[in-house]
């Protein structure tokens, strides 16, 4: 059986302002992250995901619940915790009046690893970012993702555990973020586990072994990314544009799922042709394409919605 | 080595200064590349030891003591406004402290590292101090004593009030309201005697002007009893180590946001 390298037990958290009424972002999740998985917490904004991650890397209390780091209570025995774990927090950046290279080499020693580790680390660290050519450079004269960079090396470097990276790909250019998809998935297979938010949907399909959909603080959905797919009911998607109008000439092909101007259509492929045919009658321009998460994930969100409703 | 289970959970009342030095050095750097900041940190100081200069020489030697222990006195300010904007704007906070570096390295680490960067303008002012008011090594043991310890009162203050705010907007007002109220109207710059005699007893509890009525007391210019300095050397003592001891504490009391 797989060790739980995190495992979080009804985790509320009830936030209470100065003014206003108390705002409850968790209202009990549970869940579990294997060691040497890569998890991906999905969810609008608000939906909770910072908090769980905060709350699970010691850096936030929780109102109630349990967060186990491999079998450490991270909430009563943080000190335990912070050595086996590594955070790119949400919107960090690195001091502005440090290079890249002075701002990884500082962490790692911070951290306590030797001189000689931390250099090699840092020079590894940097590489696999693509910083080299800025590594001397202090950050203030980086841009936004050469910054981001720099904090998703610092925490790599670290060859932690368990890392929580909150959006660590935000701002990044396409390239950038597929660097720090191969250099994740490198350190899973080093042993480190690996919980991350993003709001890329191509990234949590591409990076994460299982995915958590996580709705107004509670888990929505769990899965792998073809599971969750699958409960959409259907493999194939008709994109119909200026589709919303008609969403009742489409409702008995399969799921509909509203998205601004467009309307998705999740079917059978035994069906597709009928769609095509209808659209192409009502002079609707139409695409077809694999079922992605996104349409999963509008999907399930947006029954959810309906349901608060 | 994976799991910590073994590893003995400190009480809370023990301190741990785990990776100070590192987090130090790095502190220090990101200071030191402020060096515009760090050339005018005493320009406030200059303009007073040219206006005492002026209108009243006399007064000149209790003045550059005052710009000394004032200078020292400020650097609680920056370590507030460094501690604020690395928490509130670049969120460094959550990097550092999730990991093994403590919270009590991460302050004090902080607050060394703004001392170091900023010692050269002071460093002038001391060896000004020293041809000028040709001072014994007492009076110099004195001046830099009850410095440290005003800088470590100051700190303290200054790392906690950082934690309160949520926006950098809120913090700035403090800085002025702390550290000129306390650093400027007490008798830091002028002599413990031009005080009224009624307050004299508050100005001897306040820590920089405790710290310079000790001075002026040790080169002479001013006529302290063995209760005034007893008051002011003992206040000064207990109230640097009282809070600092709750700084290290509420540095790891605040890791954790409720």
């Amino acid at each position: 059986m797989t060790q739980d390298a995190i495992r979080a037990e009804e985790v509320r958290k009830v936030y209470r302002p100065r003014s206003g009424p108390p705002v409850e972002a968790l209202l009990g999740v549970s869940l579990r992250v294997g060691a040497g998985e890569r998890v991906a917490l999905l969810g609008r904004n608000g939906a909770g995901k910072t908090t769980f991650l905060r709350i699970a890397s010691t850096l936030l209390t929780a109102t109630s619940g349990r967060v186990e780091v491999f079998g450490l209570d991270a909430i009563a025995t943080p000190e335990r915790v912070r050595p086996l774990i590594a955070v790119v927090p949400q919107e960090g950046k690195p001091f502005f009046h440090l290079s890249p290279r002075e701002q990884v080499y500082s962490y790692l020693r911070a951290r306590g690893l030797d001189a000689r580790t931390a250099k090699a680390r840092t020079e590894e660290s940097l590489a696999l970012m693509g910083l080299e050519e800025v590594a001397n450079r202090l950050s203030i004269t980086l841009s936004g993702g050469q910054r981001q960079r720099t904090m998703v090396a610092t925490v790599i470097a670290t060859e932690a555990p368990v890392l929580f990276l909150d959006e660590p790909t935000i701002g990044m250019d396409p390239f950038a973020r597929r660097s720090v998809w191969e250099s994740l998935r490198a350190l899973t297979r080093k042993g480190s586990t690996i919980l991350l938010t993003t709001h890329y949907l191509d990234e949590a399909e591409a990076l994460s072994d299982r995915l958590y959909i996580i709705e107004q603080g509670r888990v929505l959905v769990e899965g792998t990314s073809a599971e969750i797919k699958n409960r959409v009911g259907g493999s194939v998607r008709v994109t119909v544009t200026n589709g919303p109008t008609a969403s009742p000439t489409f409702a008995s092909f399969g799921t509909l799922v509203p998205d601004g101007e467009r309307l998705h259509i999740i079917t059978t492929p035994e069906r597709l042709n009928e769609i095509l045919q209808l659209a192409l009658q009502r002079h609707l321009p139409a695409t077809v394409g694999p079922v992605t998460l996104e349409e999963a994930f509008l999907s399930e969100v947006g029954r959810s919605i309906d349901a608060e409703n | 080595m994976l799991r910590t289970e073994h590893a003995p959970v400190r009480a809370p009342w023990v301190p741990s200064f785990r990776g100070l030095g590192a987090f130090f050095l790095c502190e220090f750097r990101v200071q030191f590349h402020e060096k515009i900041s760090i050339v005018t940190s005493t320009i406030v100081q200059v303009v007073v030891l040219v206006f005492v200069g002026l209108l009243a020489p006399g007064l000149f030697g209790v003045a550059l003591v005052g710009a000394i222990i004032f200078s020292f006195f400020t650097l609680g300010g920056r370590v507030q406004n460094e501690a604020a904007y690395v928490r509130v704007d670049h969120r460094l906070n959550q990097l550092y402290l999730a990991s093994p570096l403590t919270a009590e390295s991460y302050f004090f680490g902080m607050a060394l590292g703004v001392l170091v960067a900023y010692l050269p303008p002071i460093v002038i002012l001391f060896v000004l101090a020293e041809g000028l008011l040709l001072m014994s090594a007492a009076t110099a043991a004195v001046l830099l004593g009850v410095s440290l310890v005003v800088w470590l009162f100051a700190i303290s203050v200054g790392y906690v009030v950082s934690t309160l705010f949520k926006t950098m907007r809120a913090i700035w007002p403090w800085q002025s309201l702390i550290y000129t109220l306390f650093g400027v109207l007490p008798p830091v710059f002028y002599p413990l005697a031009y005080f009224p005699a009624a307050l004299r007893w508050l100005a001897l509890i306040i820590p920089p002007s405790a710290a310079a009525a000790l001075v002026q007391g040790s080169l002479g210019d001013s006529t302290l009893s063995t209760g005034d300095v007893t008051l002011a050397a003992g206040s000064l003592v207990f109230e640097a180590l009282v809070l600092f001891a709750f700084a290290l504490y509420w540095a790891r009391r605040t890791v954790m946001e409720t």
